[in-house]
Protein backbone atom coordinates (compact mmCIF):
# COMPACT_ATOMS: atom_id res chain seq x y z
CA UNK A 1 0.00 0.00 0.00
CA UNK A 2 2.72 2.59 1.10
CA UNK A 3 4.59 1.83 -2.45
CA UNK A 4 1.39 2.42 -3.94
CA UNK A 5 0.88 5.59 -2.68
CA UNK A 6 4.43 6.56 -3.37
CA UNK A 7 4.64 5.32 -7.15
CA UNK A 8 0.80 7.56 -6.88
CA UNK A 9 2.91 10.61 -6.10
CA UNK A 10 5.20 10.11 -8.57
CA UNK A 11 2.52 10.01 -11.61
CA UNK A 12 1.01 12.83 -10.48
CA UNK A 13 4.34 14.89 -10.50
CA UNK A 14 4.35 13.80 -14.03
CA UNK A 15 1.32 14.45 -15.16
CA UNK A 16 1.34 17.94 -13.64
CA UNK A 17 4.57 18.78 -15.66
CA UNK A 18 2.65 17.58 -18.96
CA UNK A 19 0.00 19.76 -17.91
CA UNK A 20 1.91 22.94 -17.16
CA UNK A 21 3.56 22.45 -21.13
CA UNK A 22 0.04 24.55 -21.91
CA UNK A 23 -0.76 26.59 -19.07
CA UNK A 24 -2.53 28.99 -20.95
CA UNK A 25 -4.44 26.33 -22.36
CA UNK A 26 -5.04 24.43 -18.92
CA UNK A 27 -6.71 27.85 -17.71
CA UNK A 28 -8.84 28.71 -20.08
CA UNK A 29 -10.48 24.68 -20.19
CA UNK A 30 -10.70 25.19 -16.83
CA UNK A 31 -11.97 28.54 -16.48
CA UNK A 32 -14.77 27.68 -19.08
CA UNK A 33 -16.16 24.74 -17.07
CA UNK A 34 -17.01 26.94 -14.44
CA UNK A 35 -18.47 28.94 -16.61
CA UNK A 36 -21.13 26.10 -18.31
CA UNK A 37 -21.60 24.95 -14.16
CA UNK A 38 -22.97 28.56 -13.76
CA UNK A 39 -25.09 28.75 -16.97
CA UNK A 40 -26.61 25.16 -15.89
CA UNK A 41 -27.71 26.98 -12.51
CA UNK A 42 -29.22 30.58 -14.08
CA UNK A 43 -31.20 27.91 -16.08
CA UNK A 44 -32.57 26.43 -12.94
CA UNK A 45 -33.17 29.69 -11.56
CA UNK A 46 -34.78 30.56 -14.71
CA UNK A 47 -37.25 27.81 -14.58
CA UNK A 48 -37.82 27.96 -10.76
CA UNK A 49 -39.10 31.85 -11.44
CA UNK A 50 -41.64 30.47 -12.93
CA UNK A 51 -42.79 27.78 -10.38
CA UNK A 52 -42.80 27.70 -6.62
CA UNK A 53 -41.42 24.28 -6.26
CA UNK A 54 -40.98 21.51 -8.57
CA UNK A 55 -42.96 18.14 -7.48
CA UNK A 56 -42.47 18.84 -3.68
CA UNK A 57 -38.31 20.19 -3.55
CA UNK A 58 -37.70 23.69 -3.68
CA UNK A 59 -34.94 25.46 -5.42
CA UNK A 60 -32.66 25.60 -2.48
CA UNK A 61 -33.52 21.65 -2.00
CA UNK A 62 -32.73 21.13 -5.94
CA UNK A 63 -29.31 23.41 -6.00
CA UNK A 64 -28.46 21.25 -2.83
CA UNK A 65 -28.85 17.95 -5.01
CA UNK A 66 -27.15 19.46 -7.82
CA UNK A 67 -24.11 20.28 -5.95
CA UNK A 68 -24.07 16.85 -4.10
CA UNK A 69 -24.01 15.23 -7.60
CA UNK A 70 -21.12 17.17 -8.75
CA UNK A 71 -18.75 15.50 -5.44
CA UNK A 72 -18.66 12.33 -6.04
CA UNK A 73 -18.73 13.00 -9.84
CA UNK A 74 -15.74 15.61 -9.16
CA UNK A 75 -13.95 12.90 -7.28
CA UNK A 76 -13.97 10.19 -10.07
CA UNK A 77 -12.89 12.65 -12.41
CA UNK A 78 -9.95 13.69 -10.55
CA UNK A 79 -8.29 10.20 -9.53
CA UNK A 80 -9.73 7.47 -12.37
CA UNK A 81 -9.84 9.88 -15.76
CA UNK A 82 -7.36 7.72 -17.59
CA UNK A 83 -10.00 4.92 -17.48
CA UNK A 84 -11.63 6.95 -20.43
CA UNK A 85 -8.12 6.19 -22.56
CA UNK A 86 -7.89 2.63 -22.07
CA UNK A 87 -11.50 2.34 -23.95
CA UNK A 88 -11.11 4.98 -26.38
CA UNK A 89 -7.18 4.25 -27.87
CA UNK A 90 -5.24 2.80 -25.36
CA UNK A 91 -6.08 -0.47 -26.61
CA UNK A 92 -7.21 0.15 -29.69
CA UNK A 93 -2.89 1.50 -30.68
CA UNK A 94 -1.72 -1.34 -29.02
CA UNK A 95 -0.06 0.99 -26.25
CA UNK A 96 -1.90 -1.48 -23.42
CA UNK A 97 0.91 -3.75 -23.29
CA UNK A 98 2.95 -1.39 -21.53
CA UNK A 99 0.00 -2.01 -18.89
CA UNK A 100 1.18 -5.70 -18.38
CA UNK A 101 5.22 -5.31 -18.47
CA UNK A 102 5.04 -3.61 -15.34
CA UNK A 103 5.69 -5.09 -11.64
CA UNK A 104 2.43 -3.37 -10.49
CA UNK A 105 -1.42 -4.15 -11.04
CA UNK A 106 -2.23 -3.05 -14.32
CA UNK A 107 -5.62 -1.19 -12.90
CA UNK A 108 -3.64 0.16 -10.25
CA UNK A 109 -1.21 1.63 -12.99
CA UNK A 110 -4.12 2.82 -15.72
CA UNK A 111 -5.26 4.75 -12.60
CA UNK A 112 -2.95 6.83 -11.14
CA UNK A 113 -1.18 7.55 -14.53
CA UNK A 114 -3.66 10.76 -14.97
CA UNK A 115 -4.27 13.30 -12.12
CA UNK A 116 -7.07 15.44 -13.45
CA UNK A 117 -6.64 19.02 -11.68
CA UNK A 118 -9.44 20.60 -14.05
CA UNK A 119 -11.51 18.33 -11.67
CA UNK A 120 -11.56 20.91 -9.00
CA UNK A 121 -13.84 23.16 -10.81
CA UNK A 122 -16.45 20.36 -10.14
CA UNK A 123 -15.59 19.80 -6.25
CA UNK A 124 -15.51 23.99 -5.91
CA UNK A 125 -19.15 24.27 -7.75
CA UNK A 126 -20.42 21.64 -5.71
CA UNK A 127 -19.28 22.87 -2.21
CA UNK A 128 -20.38 25.96 -2.98
CA UNK A 129 -23.76 25.29 -3.91
CA UNK A 130 -24.02 23.14 -0.76
CA UNK A 131 -23.01 25.15 1.64
CA UNK A 132 -24.77 28.04 -0.42
CA UNK A 133 -28.21 25.81 -0.25
CA UNK A 134 -27.71 24.40 3.41
CA UNK A 135 -27.30 27.83 5.16
CA UNK A 136 -30.62 29.05 2.59
CA UNK A 137 -32.29 25.93 3.96
CA UNK A 138 -31.48 26.41 7.50
CA UNK A 139 -30.34 22.90 8.02
CA UNK A 140 -29.22 21.40 11.34
CA UNK A 141 -26.45 19.34 10.64
CA UNK A 142 -25.67 16.25 13.97
CA UNK A 143 -22.46 15.11 14.33
CA UNK A 144 -22.80 11.77 12.87
CA UNK A 145 -23.90 13.29 9.87
CA UNK A 146 -20.66 13.89 9.17
CA UNK A 147 -19.10 10.29 8.85
CA UNK A 148 -22.18 9.11 6.72
CA UNK A 149 -21.60 11.95 4.36
CA UNK A 150 -18.00 10.97 3.80
CA UNK A 151 -19.60 6.99 3.49
CA UNK A 152 -21.73 8.10 1.18
CA UNK A 153 -19.40 10.68 -0.95
CA UNK A 154 -16.82 7.74 -1.36
CA UNK A 155 -18.89 4.80 -2.03
CA UNK A 156 -21.16 7.47 -4.52
CA UNK A 157 -17.22 7.95 -6.21
CA UNK A 158 -17.02 4.00 -6.96
CA UNK A 159 -19.88 3.80 -8.82
CA UNK A 160 -18.90 6.03 -11.04
CA UNK A 161 -15.11 4.42 -11.51
CA UNK A 162 -16.67 1.02 -11.05
CA UNK A 163 -19.16 1.69 -14.47
CA UNK A 164 -16.21 3.08 -16.10
CA UNK A 165 -14.02 0.27 -15.45
CA UNK A 166 -16.43 -2.45 -16.76
CA UNK A 167 -17.23 -0.05 -19.94
CA UNK A 168 -13.43 -0.17 -20.43
CA UNK A 169 -13.18 -3.35 -20.20
CA UNK A 170 -15.47 -4.51 -22.78
CA UNK A 171 -12.34 -2.48 -25.18
CA UNK A 172 -10.15 -5.81 -24.26
CA UNK A 173 -12.72 -7.96 -26.65
CA UNK A 174 -13.51 -5.53 -29.27
CA UNK A 175 -10.37 -3.11 -29.34
CA UNK A 176 -12.40 0.21 -28.37
CA UNK A 177 -15.36 1.02 -26.19
CA UNK A 178 -15.56 4.49 -25.28
CA UNK A 179 -18.30 5.33 -26.72
CA UNK A 180 -20.09 2.66 -24.82
CA UNK A 181 -18.61 4.23 -21.47
CA UNK A 182 -19.93 7.18 -22.94
CA UNK A 183 -23.70 6.29 -23.36
CA UNK A 184 -23.56 4.81 -19.83
CA UNK A 185 -21.90 7.91 -18.29
CA UNK A 186 -23.84 9.83 -19.78
CA UNK A 187 -26.74 8.57 -17.62
CA UNK A 188 -25.89 10.36 -14.54
CA UNK A 189 -27.00 13.52 -15.29
CA UNK A 190 -30.71 11.72 -14.03
CA UNK A 191 -29.15 11.97 -10.82
CA UNK A 192 -29.41 15.54 -10.61
CA UNK A 193 -33.02 15.65 -10.15
CA UNK A 194 -35.35 14.19 -7.60
CA UNK A 195 -36.06 10.75 -8.83
CA UNK A 196 -39.93 11.32 -8.41
CA UNK A 197 -39.67 13.07 -11.71
CA UNK A 198 -39.70 10.42 -13.88
CA UNK A 199 -41.18 7.52 -15.17
CA UNK A 200 -41.35 4.04 -13.40
CA UNK A 201 -39.10 2.64 -16.48
CA UNK A 202 -36.21 5.39 -15.86
CA UNK A 203 -36.69 5.29 -11.93
CA UNK A 204 -35.95 1.48 -11.99
CA UNK A 205 -33.08 1.82 -14.43
CA UNK A 206 -31.31 4.60 -12.35
CA UNK A 207 -31.72 2.68 -9.18
CA UNK A 208 -31.62 -1.27 -9.55
CA UNK A 209 -29.60 -1.53 -13.37
CA UNK A 210 -27.01 1.33 -13.59
CA UNK A 211 -27.32 3.02 -10.21
CA UNK A 212 -26.72 6.54 -11.06
CA UNK A 213 -29.50 7.24 -8.57
CA UNK A 214 -27.60 6.74 -5.26
CA UNK A 215 -24.51 9.01 -6.78
CA UNK A 216 -26.68 12.29 -6.00
CA UNK A 217 -30.43 11.90 -5.13
CA UNK A 218 -30.86 9.14 -2.74
CA UNK A 219 -27.83 10.49 -0.35
CA UNK A 220 -28.94 13.74 -1.01
CA UNK A 221 -32.63 13.28 -0.30
CA UNK A 222 -31.73 11.87 3.49
CA UNK A 223 -29.21 14.43 3.99
CA UNK A 224 -32.33 16.79 3.54
CA UNK A 225 -34.83 15.26 4.85
CA UNK A 226 -33.48 12.86 7.56
CA UNK A 227 -35.90 10.24 6.22
CA UNK A 228 -35.03 6.62 4.99
CA UNK A 229 -31.24 6.35 6.22
CA UNK A 230 -30.61 2.45 5.62
CA UNK A 231 -32.21 2.80 2.09
CA UNK A 232 -30.43 6.17 1.04
CA UNK A 233 -27.07 5.70 2.54
CA UNK A 234 -27.09 1.73 2.76
CA UNK A 235 -28.46 1.42 -0.81
CA UNK A 236 -25.44 3.77 -1.92
CA UNK A 237 -22.67 1.58 -0.43
CA UNK A 238 -24.03 -1.85 -1.48
CA UNK A 239 -24.84 -0.62 -4.84
CA UNK A 240 -21.29 0.68 -4.99
CA UNK A 241 -19.39 -2.48 -3.61
CA UNK A 242 -21.80 -4.99 -6.18
CA UNK A 243 -20.50 -2.80 -9.03
CA UNK A 244 -17.62 -2.46 -8.41
CA UNK A 245 -16.91 -6.58 -7.67
CA UNK A 246 -18.56 -7.08 -10.94
CA UNK A 247 -16.69 -4.67 -12.77
CA UNK A 248 -13.27 -6.22 -11.25
CA UNK A 249 -14.10 -9.11 -12.22
CA UNK A 250 -14.79 -7.98 -16.07
CA UNK A 251 -11.72 -6.38 -16.28
CA UNK A 252 -9.61 -9.36 -15.17
CA UNK A 253 -11.19 -11.67 -17.43
CA UNK A 254 -10.71 -9.15 -19.93
CA UNK A 255 -7.19 -8.88 -19.30
CA UNK A 256 -6.84 -12.68 -19.95
CA UNK A 257 -8.71 -12.10 -23.59
CA UNK A 258 -6.58 -9.43 -24.23
CA UNK A 259 -4.66 -9.45 -27.72
CA UNK A 260 -2.20 -6.91 -28.36
CA UNK A 261 -3.88 -5.02 -31.28
CA UNK A 262 -0.25 -4.47 -33.13
CA UNK A 263 0.76 -1.81 -35.11
CA UNK B 1 -16.62 23.18 -67.16
CA UNK B 2 -14.92 24.49 -64.17
CA UNK B 3 -17.79 23.59 -61.94
CA UNK B 4 -17.60 20.13 -63.06
CA UNK B 5 -13.62 19.91 -62.29
CA UNK B 6 -14.57 21.37 -59.11
CA UNK B 7 -17.18 18.31 -58.41
CA UNK B 8 -14.66 16.00 -59.69
CA UNK B 9 -11.96 17.13 -57.34
CA UNK B 10 -13.67 17.65 -54.05
CA UNK B 11 -16.25 14.40 -54.86
CA UNK B 12 -13.58 11.79 -53.26
CA UNK B 13 -13.06 14.32 -50.00
CA UNK B 14 -17.08 13.59 -49.88
CA UNK B 15 -16.74 9.59 -50.21
CA UNK B 16 -13.95 9.32 -47.36
CA UNK B 17 -16.12 10.99 -45.19
CA UNK B 18 -18.98 8.91 -45.62
CA UNK B 19 -16.90 5.95 -45.44
CA UNK B 20 -15.42 7.02 -42.52
CA UNK B 21 -19.13 7.33 -40.45
CA UNK B 22 -19.93 4.31 -41.85
CA UNK B 23 -16.93 2.11 -40.38
CA UNK B 24 -17.48 3.09 -36.59
CA UNK B 25 -21.09 2.55 -36.60
CA UNK B 26 -21.67 1.26 -33.75
CA UNK B 27 -19.63 3.90 -31.54
CA UNK B 28 -21.88 6.00 -33.71
CA UNK B 29 -24.82 4.86 -32.30
CA UNK B 30 -23.50 4.70 -28.29
CA UNK B 31 -22.55 7.98 -28.92
CA UNK B 32 -25.89 9.53 -30.38
CA UNK B 33 -27.50 7.81 -27.39
CA UNK B 34 -25.37 8.72 -24.98
CA UNK B 35 -26.24 12.40 -25.94
CA UNK B 36 -30.06 11.72 -26.67
CA UNK B 37 -30.11 11.05 -23.20
CA UNK B 38 -29.95 14.80 -21.73
CA UNK B 39 -33.11 15.41 -23.78
CA UNK B 40 -34.98 12.74 -22.22
CA UNK B 41 -33.38 14.10 -19.14
CA UNK B 42 -34.97 17.71 -20.35
CA UNK B 43 -38.30 16.50 -21.49
CA UNK B 44 -38.74 14.98 -17.77
CA UNK B 45 -38.11 17.87 -16.18
CA UNK B 46 -39.93 20.14 -18.08
CA UNK B 47 -42.60 17.70 -17.57
CA UNK B 48 -42.73 18.24 -13.38
CA UNK B 49 -41.96 22.14 -13.85
CA UNK B 50 -45.91 22.10 -16.29
CA UNK B 51 -47.55 20.07 -13.81
CA UNK B 52 -45.86 21.84 -10.63
CA UNK B 53 -46.82 25.08 -12.39
CA UNK B 54 -50.52 26.13 -12.54
CA UNK B 55 -50.97 27.65 -16.01
CA UNK B 56 -50.76 25.88 -19.36
CA UNK B 57 -48.02 27.72 -20.52
CA UNK B 58 -44.30 28.92 -19.13
CA UNK B 59 -43.19 32.10 -20.49
CA UNK B 60 -44.98 31.63 -23.90
CA UNK B 61 -44.25 28.01 -23.86
CA UNK B 62 -46.95 24.95 -23.77
CA UNK B 63 -45.56 21.46 -22.66
CA UNK B 64 -46.02 20.50 -26.33
CA UNK B 65 -43.37 23.71 -27.70
CA UNK B 66 -41.06 22.53 -25.31
CA UNK B 67 -40.46 19.28 -26.19
CA UNK B 68 -40.52 20.26 -29.85
CA UNK B 69 -37.50 22.57 -29.27
CA UNK B 70 -35.57 20.20 -26.96
CA UNK B 71 -36.04 17.75 -29.85
CA UNK B 72 -35.42 20.05 -32.95
CA UNK B 73 -32.54 21.94 -30.86
CA UNK B 74 -30.66 18.84 -30.23
CA UNK B 75 -31.28 17.66 -33.75
CA UNK B 76 -30.26 21.24 -35.17
CA UNK B 77 -27.12 21.07 -32.67
CA UNK B 78 -26.06 17.83 -34.05
CA UNK B 79 -26.68 18.16 -37.50
CA UNK B 80 -24.62 21.90 -37.96
CA UNK B 81 -21.76 20.55 -35.31
CA UNK B 82 -18.61 21.01 -37.24
CA UNK B 83 -15.55 19.55 -35.94
CA UNK B 84 -13.36 22.03 -37.87
CA UNK B 85 -11.93 23.69 -34.86
CA UNK B 86 -10.46 19.89 -33.75
CA UNK B 87 -9.06 18.69 -37.20
CA UNK B 88 -7.12 21.64 -38.08
CA UNK B 89 -5.61 22.09 -34.53
CA UNK B 90 -4.48 18.13 -34.54
CA UNK B 91 -3.16 18.69 -37.39
CA UNK B 92 -1.03 21.92 -36.88
CA UNK B 93 0.01 19.91 -33.21
CA UNK B 94 1.75 17.38 -35.41
CA UNK B 95 2.38 18.72 -38.67
CA UNK B 96 0.50 17.33 -40.79
CA UNK B 97 -1.07 20.47 -42.16
CA UNK B 98 2.20 20.67 -44.03
CA UNK B 99 1.07 17.60 -46.57
CA UNK B 100 -2.72 19.29 -47.45
CA UNK B 101 -1.13 22.79 -48.50
CA UNK B 102 1.25 21.47 -51.09
CA UNK B 103 -1.86 19.55 -52.70
CA UNK B 104 -3.26 21.59 -55.66
CA UNK B 105 -7.04 21.70 -53.75
CA UNK B 106 -8.49 24.44 -51.40
CA UNK B 107 -7.69 24.27 -48.23
CA UNK B 108 -11.32 24.88 -46.72
CA UNK B 109 -13.30 23.07 -48.90
CA UNK B 110 -11.17 20.14 -48.56
CA UNK B 111 -12.43 19.81 -45.23
CA UNK B 112 -16.20 20.86 -46.42
CA UNK B 113 -16.71 18.43 -48.50
CA UNK B 114 -15.18 15.85 -46.12
CA UNK B 115 -17.64 16.39 -43.33
CA UNK B 116 -20.38 16.89 -45.91
CA UNK B 117 -20.02 12.78 -45.99
CA UNK B 118 -20.19 12.84 -42.51
CA UNK B 119 -23.21 14.84 -42.40
CA UNK B 120 -25.05 12.83 -45.28
CA UNK B 121 -25.32 9.89 -43.04
CA UNK B 122 -26.12 11.62 -39.99
CA UNK B 123 -29.40 12.84 -42.21
CA UNK B 124 -29.93 9.41 -43.30
CA UNK B 125 -30.04 7.78 -39.54
CA UNK B 126 -30.99 11.10 -37.34
CA UNK B 127 -32.92 13.29 -39.40
CA UNK B 128 -35.87 11.30 -40.19
CA UNK B 129 -36.26 9.40 -37.39
CA UNK B 130 -36.24 12.40 -34.79
CA UNK B 131 -38.58 14.44 -36.86
CA UNK B 132 -41.05 11.86 -37.28
CA UNK B 133 -41.02 11.08 -33.73
CA UNK B 134 -40.88 14.63 -32.83
CA UNK B 135 -44.46 15.09 -35.26
CA UNK B 136 -45.70 11.95 -33.79
CA UNK B 137 -45.74 12.98 -30.38
CA UNK B 138 -47.32 16.49 -31.49
CA UNK B 139 -50.52 14.33 -33.24
CA UNK B 140 -50.52 12.47 -30.38
CA UNK B 141 -50.87 15.11 -27.94
CA UNK B 142 -52.98 17.72 -29.85
CA UNK B 143 -54.75 15.22 -31.66
CA UNK B 144 -54.56 16.72 -35.00
CA UNK B 145 -51.24 16.65 -37.59
CA UNK B 146 -49.38 20.22 -36.74
CA UNK B 147 -46.51 19.66 -39.67
CA UNK B 148 -46.36 22.28 -41.87
CA UNK B 149 -44.49 21.76 -44.91
CA UNK B 150 -43.32 25.21 -45.88
CA UNK B 151 -42.12 25.79 -42.55
CA UNK B 152 -40.26 22.70 -42.80
CA UNK B 153 -38.44 23.83 -46.20
CA UNK B 154 -37.57 27.22 -44.85
CA UNK B 155 -35.78 25.24 -41.72
CA UNK B 156 -34.50 22.86 -43.75
CA UNK B 157 -32.96 26.24 -45.30
CA UNK B 158 -31.89 27.56 -42.63
CA UNK B 159 -30.04 24.28 -41.04
CA UNK B 160 -28.01 24.86 -44.31
CA UNK B 161 -27.13 28.54 -43.53
CA UNK B 162 -26.41 27.47 -39.95
CA UNK B 163 -24.01 24.32 -40.90
CA UNK B 164 -22.00 26.72 -42.99
CA UNK B 165 -22.11 29.67 -40.53
CA UNK B 166 -20.54 27.16 -37.97
CA UNK B 167 -17.86 25.56 -40.27
CA UNK B 168 -16.39 28.84 -41.19
CA UNK B 169 -16.71 29.82 -37.72
CA UNK B 170 -14.93 26.79 -36.60
CA UNK B 171 -12.09 26.94 -39.47
CA UNK B 172 -11.28 29.78 -38.56
CA UNK B 173 -11.76 29.15 -34.79
CA UNK B 174 -9.46 26.08 -35.76
CA UNK B 175 -6.37 28.63 -36.93
CA UNK B 176 -5.97 30.10 -33.44
CA UNK B 177 -4.03 26.82 -33.25
CA UNK B 178 -1.34 28.57 -34.82
CA UNK B 179 -1.02 30.99 -32.59
CA UNK B 180 -1.96 28.83 -29.13
CA UNK B 181 -0.73 25.55 -30.61
CA UNK B 182 -2.89 23.46 -28.22
CA UNK B 183 -6.78 23.88 -28.31
CA UNK B 184 -8.20 21.36 -25.97
CA UNK B 185 -9.18 24.40 -23.26
CA UNK B 186 -10.45 27.19 -26.12
CA UNK B 187 -12.14 24.29 -27.54
CA UNK B 188 -14.19 23.70 -24.14
CA UNK B 189 -14.65 27.85 -23.91
CA UNK B 190 -16.23 27.60 -27.63
CA UNK B 191 -18.72 25.34 -26.39
CA UNK B 192 -19.72 26.70 -23.39
CA UNK B 193 -20.02 29.83 -25.56
CA UNK B 194 -21.94 28.70 -28.20
CA UNK B 195 -24.73 26.34 -26.45
CA UNK B 196 -25.34 29.48 -23.80
CA UNK B 197 -25.40 32.52 -26.85
CA UNK B 198 -26.82 30.76 -29.00
CA UNK B 199 -30.13 30.00 -27.07
CA UNK B 200 -29.18 26.11 -27.32
CA UNK B 201 -28.92 25.81 -23.42
CA UNK B 202 -31.56 28.53 -22.60
CA UNK B 203 -33.96 29.37 -25.04
CA UNK B 204 -33.56 33.33 -25.62
CA UNK B 205 -37.22 33.91 -25.02
CA UNK B 206 -36.23 32.88 -21.42
CA UNK B 207 -33.65 35.29 -20.95
CA UNK B 208 -34.20 38.76 -19.67
CA UNK B 209 -35.14 41.34 -22.74
CA UNK B 210 -32.52 43.19 -23.19
CA UNK B 211 -30.05 40.12 -23.38
CA UNK B 212 -32.24 38.54 -25.84
CA UNK B 213 -32.50 41.15 -28.19
CA UNK B 214 -28.83 41.61 -28.38
CA UNK B 215 -28.32 37.94 -28.36
CA UNK B 216 -30.98 37.75 -31.20
CA UNK B 217 -28.55 40.20 -33.06
CA UNK B 218 -25.43 38.04 -32.36
CA UNK B 219 -24.11 35.52 -35.13
CA UNK B 220 -24.77 32.71 -32.56
CA UNK B 221 -28.73 33.29 -32.89
CA UNK B 222 -27.76 32.04 -36.23
CA UNK B 223 -26.56 29.02 -35.27
CA UNK B 224 -29.63 27.24 -33.74
CA UNK B 225 -32.48 29.44 -32.49
CA UNK B 226 -32.97 30.97 -36.09
CA UNK B 227 -34.13 27.50 -37.53
CA UNK B 228 -35.59 26.05 -34.50
CA UNK B 229 -38.15 29.24 -34.08
CA UNK B 230 -38.42 28.55 -38.21
CA UNK B 231 -39.80 25.58 -37.70
CA UNK B 232 -41.82 25.87 -34.55
CA UNK B 233 -43.88 28.19 -36.32
CA UNK B 234 -43.18 31.22 -34.17
CA UNK B 235 -41.93 33.61 -36.60
CA UNK B 236 -44.11 35.45 -39.12
CA UNK B 237 -43.19 35.42 -42.72
CA UNK B 238 -41.43 39.02 -42.90
CA UNK B 239 -39.59 37.71 -40.03
CA UNK B 240 -38.34 34.36 -41.61
CA UNK B 241 -37.00 36.83 -44.39
CA UNK B 242 -35.17 38.86 -42.28
CA UNK B 243 -34.10 36.42 -39.96
CA UNK B 244 -32.25 33.91 -43.13
CA UNK B 245 -31.14 37.40 -44.43
CA UNK B 246 -29.19 38.10 -41.37
CA UNK B 247 -27.82 34.45 -41.57
CA UNK B 248 -26.68 34.92 -45.27
CA UNK B 249 -25.15 37.88 -43.95
CA UNK B 250 -23.22 36.54 -40.91
CA UNK B 251 -22.57 33.36 -43.52
CA UNK B 252 -20.29 35.70 -45.32
CA UNK B 253 -18.56 37.60 -42.34
CA UNK B 254 -17.24 34.07 -41.16
CA UNK B 255 -16.40 33.16 -44.57
CA UNK B 256 -14.10 36.58 -44.80
CA UNK B 257 -12.86 35.97 -41.38
CA UNK B 258 -11.88 32.84 -42.15
CA UNK B 259 -10.15 34.13 -45.58
CA UNK B 260 -8.10 36.86 -43.46
CA UNK B 261 -6.96 34.62 -40.57
CA UNK B 262 -5.64 32.02 -43.05
CA UNK B 263 -3.62 34.12 -44.85
CA UNK B 264 -2.03 35.83 -41.63
CA UNK B 265 -1.80 32.57 -39.92
CA UNK B 266 0.12 30.29 -42.58
CA UNK B 267 2.86 33.21 -42.84
CA UNK B 268 3.61 32.08 -38.74
CA UNK B 269 2.77 28.76 -39.70
CA UNK B 270 5.36 26.58 -37.44
CA UNK B 271 4.57 22.80 -37.40
CA UNK B 272 5.23 20.89 -34.43
CA UNK B 273 6.99 17.62 -35.04
CA UNK B 274 6.01 16.20 -38.29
Amino acid sequence: MRRMLRLHRIFVAQYMKNLMEYKVDFLTGAISFLLGQVIQIAFLGIIFSGIPNLVGWEFNEILFIYGFSLIPKGLDHLLFDNLWSVGYFIVRKGDFDKYLTRPINSLFYVICEKFCVDAFGELLIGLILMVYSMIQLKLTITWYMIPLFIVAVVFATLIYTAIKIATSAISFWTKASGHITHMFYMTNDFSKYPTTIYNKFVRTFITYIVPFAFTAFYPASYFLTGENPLFCIGGTVIASVVLFMISVFIWNKGIKAYESAGS
Amino acid sequence: MRFKKFIRTYRPFTRAGMLESVAYRANFFCFLIGEIMSCFIMFFVWKAVFQSSNSETFMGFTMEDMVVYLFITFLTGYLTYSDGTYAIATEIRDGSIAMRMIKPCSFDMCFLFQELGNKIINVLFIFAPLVVGVEAYRWYITGACQFDITHFLLYVVSLVLAYLISFYFNVSYGFMAFYLKNLWGADILKECIINFLSGATIPLAFMPEALAKVLNFLPFSSLSYTPVMIYMGMYSGQEIALKILMQVFWLSVMVVLSKVVWNHAVKRLCSQGG
